[in-house]
This record gives C-alpha cells, sequence and structure tokens, in this order.
C-alpha cells in the first residue's frame, strides 16, 4: 500500500503536462503548480523570481505565484525571512534541490535517494518543512519554486527530478508571458532598432549616421523615439532595455 | 457476501500490485541513473558523469560546452567531450554563429529544451552515427553551459530524458569544484563599479548616481572610465551594453 500513496505516482502521466499547447495567459500557470504540489505531497507552493539584478544586497525573492496554505502556521514572508539570504546565494554557484526540515524533529524532509544531489540547510527555523528548486535561466527570469511540506518524508529521486524540470517549464512559461506583457506599446522600426544597436556596439551618432547615410539629427531623433516607446528616461537606458528584451544583441 | 468480499479485495490487491510494477520500472532505471552518477559527481569527474548520461539518453557522443565563451579565441570553450577532435573544431564556428544570432531572453527561453541542427557537410562523423545533432542548455550560476550530444542514424531521443540529462549536468557541475575552466572572467570588476553600472542601466545621470550613493560625481565619473578601460569598451553605451550583455548588471 506504501507505494500507492507514494508521492510522484501519477506525475509522468498527468495531462496537464502531456499537451504541447501553449501557455497563454497566467491562470495556465496555476494548475500546473498545483499539480507539481499533489505529486509532492506538499502543504503549499509558491514561485518565487529573483529581482534587482546583480547587486548582492538589493537582489530579493518576489513571489509571482502562490498557494500558501493557511494550515502552515508561519507564512511565505517568514519563509522569506528565514531562508531568503541562503536561497539568492545558492543559485549563484548551484542548481542543486534545497531542502529544509522544521523545528519540530518529528518533522524532516529528507531525500536519501538523492544524495549527493540535494542540498540540506542546516537550520531549523520554521515549523514546516520543504523544498526549494532554483531555476536559472540566464540574464532574466530566475527564482525559486518552493514547496513547503507537512510531517516527515523522504522524497524519492525519481519524483525530485520529475518535478524540478517541471519547475523549469513553469519558470520558462512566466518568462515567456511577461515578455509578451513587456512589449512596448508601440513596436520599434527597423531604423530604430538599428541605430541602438549601433549605439550598443560602441559607435557615436556621427558614426552611426555615417554608417546608415542619415544626419546625425535623424540618427539623433531615432534613438529619442525608440527611448520613448522602450519607456526609459536616456538612450543608455534605451539598450539596456532593449538587449533585455531581445530588440538588439 | 464472503467470497464477493475477497473478489473485490483480490482485485484491489491486483491493480496495486500492477500499479507498483509500473512505478517500479518507472523509479528503477532513474535511480540506478542517480546512483551511478553520484560517485563520479561527488569527484568532479565530469567526463565520466556524461557518459553515464549518454548511456540513459541513448547518446553515442557528448561535448559539454561553456557557451558563453564560445566567441572568444581557441578551445577554452569545451569542459568535457568525447567527440572527434576535427569535428569540435569544424563545429566551433557554427556555435559561435548560433550563440550570436540569437538574443539573450530567446537563450532565457530556450533553457533545457532540447535543439536540433545538421553538422555541417564537409564534417567527418563517425560510422553509424547521425550527422543531426541535439543541443540541451542550461547555466549554472552566471555560466552557460551547452550539452552537445551525438546519437545513432534513425534513433530517436527522449525529450523527457533529455531534459533531465541537462538538468543532471548541471547538478554535476555544481558539486564539482571546477565550474569550467574560466569562470571569473568578469570580476576584475569592482563592486562599486557593478553599483555605478547597474545605475546606469535603470537610466540614472552621473549627478544622480552620485546622490544615490553619497560620492562625487567625479569619483563616479572616473568608475565608469575604469569599466570602459577593463571592458575595453569605447563609450558608455557600450560598456552598458556589455555589461548587460554578459549578466553583469
Amino acid at each position: 500500500m506504501a507505494t500507492t500513496t507514494r508521492p510522484g505516482g501519477s506525475i509522468l502521466e498527468d495531462a496537464t503536462w502531456s499537451g504541447q499547447r501553449p501557455v497563454t495567459s497566467r491562470s495556465d500557470i496555476f494548475p500546473k503548480l498545483v499539480s507539481l504540489q499533489r505529486s509532492l505531497n506538499a502543504r503549499g507552493f509558491a514561485a518565487f523570481r529573483i529581482t534587482g539584478a546583480s547587486l548582492p544586497h538589493k537582489r530579493r525573492l518576489d513571489p509571482e505565484f502562490e498557494n500558501w496554505s493557511s494550515g502552515l502556521s508561519s507564512g511565505r514572508d517568514a519563509f522569506v525571512a528565514a531562508y531568503g539570504d541562503a536561497l539568492l546565494a545558492h543559485i549563484e554557484t548551484s542548481t542543486l534541490p534545497v531542502l529544509w526540515s522544521a523545528e519540530e524533529k518529528t518533522s524532516f524532509l529528507d531525500a536519501s535517494d538523492f544524495t549527493p544531489f540535494a542540498v540540506q540547510l542546516p537550520e531549523r527555523l520554521l515549523s514546516h518543512s520543504g523544498i526549494a528548486f532554483p531555476v536559472r535561466l540566464g540574464a532574466v527570469g530566475n527564482g525559486y519554486v518552493v514547496f513547503p511540506t507537512i510531517g516527515g518524508a523522504d522524497l524519492p529521486g525519481e519524483v525530485i527530478l520529475a518535478v524540478h524540470s517541471r519547475c523549469y517549464k513553469v519558470m520558462t512559461d512566466i518568462l515567456s508571458l511577461d515578455e509578451r506583457r513587456a512589449a512596448p506599446s508601440e513596436t520599434l522600426s527597423e531604423r530604430e532598432i538599428a541605430c541602438l544597436q549601433l549605439a550598443g556596439d560602441g559607435r557615436i551618432s556621427e558614426e552611426i549616421a555615417e554608417r546608415l547615410g542619415l544626419s546625425v539629427h535623424t540618427v539623433n531623433a531615432y534613438l529619442g523615439s525608440a527611448t520613448i516607446k522602450l519607456d526609459s528616461v536616456n538612450r543608455i537606458q534605451a539598450i539596456a532595455k532593449a538587449i533585455r528584451l531581445g530588440y538588439i544583441t | 457476501m464472503d467470497a464477493e468480499l475477497t473478489t473485490k479485495g483480490q482485485e484491489r490487491r491486483g491493480r496495486a500490485a500492477g500499479l507498483e510494477e509500473n512505478l517500479q520500472i518507472g523509479s528503477s532505471s532513474k535511480d540506478a541513473l542517480i546512483r551511478k552518477l553520484a560517485t563520479p559527481a561527488r569527484s568532479g569527474n565530469m567526463g565520466q558523469c556524461l557518459r553515464v548520461l549518454c548511456e540513459y539518453v541513448g547518446a553515442s557522443h557528448h561535448l559539454l560546452a561553456r557557451y558563453d565563451l564560445v566567441q572568444e579565441e581557441g578551445l577554452d570553450f569545451v569542459v568535457a567531450a568525447d567527440w572527434p577532435f576535427d569535428l569540435v573544431r569544424r563545429l566551433e564556428s557554427e556555435l559561435a554563429t548560433s550563440y550570436s544570432q540569437s538574443t539573450e531572453l530567446e537563450k532565457c527561453l530556450a533553457v533545457l529544451q532540447p535543439k536540433y541542427a545538421i553538422l555541417p557537410d564537409d564534417a567527418h562523423v563517425p560510422v553509424g552515427t547521425s550527422r543531426q545533432y541535439c543541443t540541451v542548455t542550461m547555466n549554472v550560476g552566471r555560466t552557460r553551459l551547452a550539452l552537445i550530444l551525438l546519437f545513432p542514424q534513425d534513433y530517436v531521443l527522449s525529450p523527457e530524458r533529455l531534459r533531465e540529462v541537462g538538468l543532471l549536468s548541471g547538478y554535476a557541475l555544481s558539486l564539482s569544484a571546477n565550474k569550467g575552466h574560466k569562470s571569473d572572467r568578469d570580476f576584475d570588476l569592482t563592486d562599486r563599479e557593478l553599483e555605478c553600472l547597474f545605475w546606469i542601466a535603470e537610466g540614472k545621470t552621473s549627478d544622480e548616481i552620485a546622490t544615490i550613493l553619497g560620492i562625487s560625481r567625479n569619483t563616479i565619473n572616473n568608475y565608469i572610465t575604469s569599466v570602459m578601460r577593463k571592458t575595453a569598451t569605447k563609450t558608455r553605451s557600450e560598456a552598458i551594453a556589455y555589461a548587460v550583455r554578459n549578466n553583469l548588471v
């Protein structure tokens, strides 16, 4: 009987994942996270994005989706306060899943199948245990998907692997939704993109004008209109945004 | 009544046993994989890890590349490989091209998604090997990696297993102390310099940054000059573009 209640039995044939239907709205994400929560037998979930770019003391975890059950005595904020810094430091060097165990010795989370590929945080700070899956996509979209658990559990390795793989999928979906939302109200014209690209490559306006056969004033006008469309205050911010949004390389 | 109960009980047992069998098939291959991977991963033997993963996914040859270094001279980008050497050389330029042709956002969205491409016509492949190759990208910290696999002709790789293999290569790299060869080329920039870059990318002027950081505007300008010298960039715009492209801000 133990095997039938073993978490993860149903994850691979779960209908939510088998269809290749593209995610079109944020409401498509929630059921996916719920199905992951079920396969881990967890008490909730939270998907965090890392914001604050590269400055170590500015980085923080922002919740994007959450279902942090009221049955857990300590909330999501308590979790971030307890383990946020450890998780932010972890994802800078590692992609290994992170486990934590509750203060009470009877409640713990282990992954004996999965050693050495899971990191156990030493401090027992909260009233519940749990597992956090780091997702590192690159310059944007990084974060964690976190599942609090109750009681003692030893997660099977194959479930951890399958869920981590899905977490990547979910965070990628969230990023692709974001990108559609963040698209500028007016799309950039070819000329504007060309000017931004050259400016990002270190060309001054005079050089860009010569290269594109335009006058310097026209180049500056293009860069100015691109700056407005990208909702930026100056051309440098516009270049940074254009790279992040993928208009230029 | 009794008879009926027994039959039902047996049926239930039968179903449970069937389920158990299914789970075992699923779990044994993955559990065995994780066990096999543990020892070489602990000792940082990437070559052995990748051979184990290739066997799991059905690939014949592996090449693990520092994707972010493919545009530089030399073969520093190779982390581990058992590809024919000539093929690595031949593919180098292909990789650099595909790297430069996709935007940062596209790269973020492509993490752990298997992609197929065809080897160049003049490349010589081992007998029986498909001319198609498969690439799976992943990030460990700020390092972007690509696992590139050759596989036997007429063999279809499982996308699910490819994702797992990508994830597990990331795990193995996270464990090994030596994360690629050249990890820290960016870190000759000081914290203050990075902080300035960050604020400039947000569109702040030197005067504004001086107020934010509580240092003089000339000091800020000195930091920026020093960044431009270290990154060999000619203008502020190019320095910011460099920083955004290399995930520094």
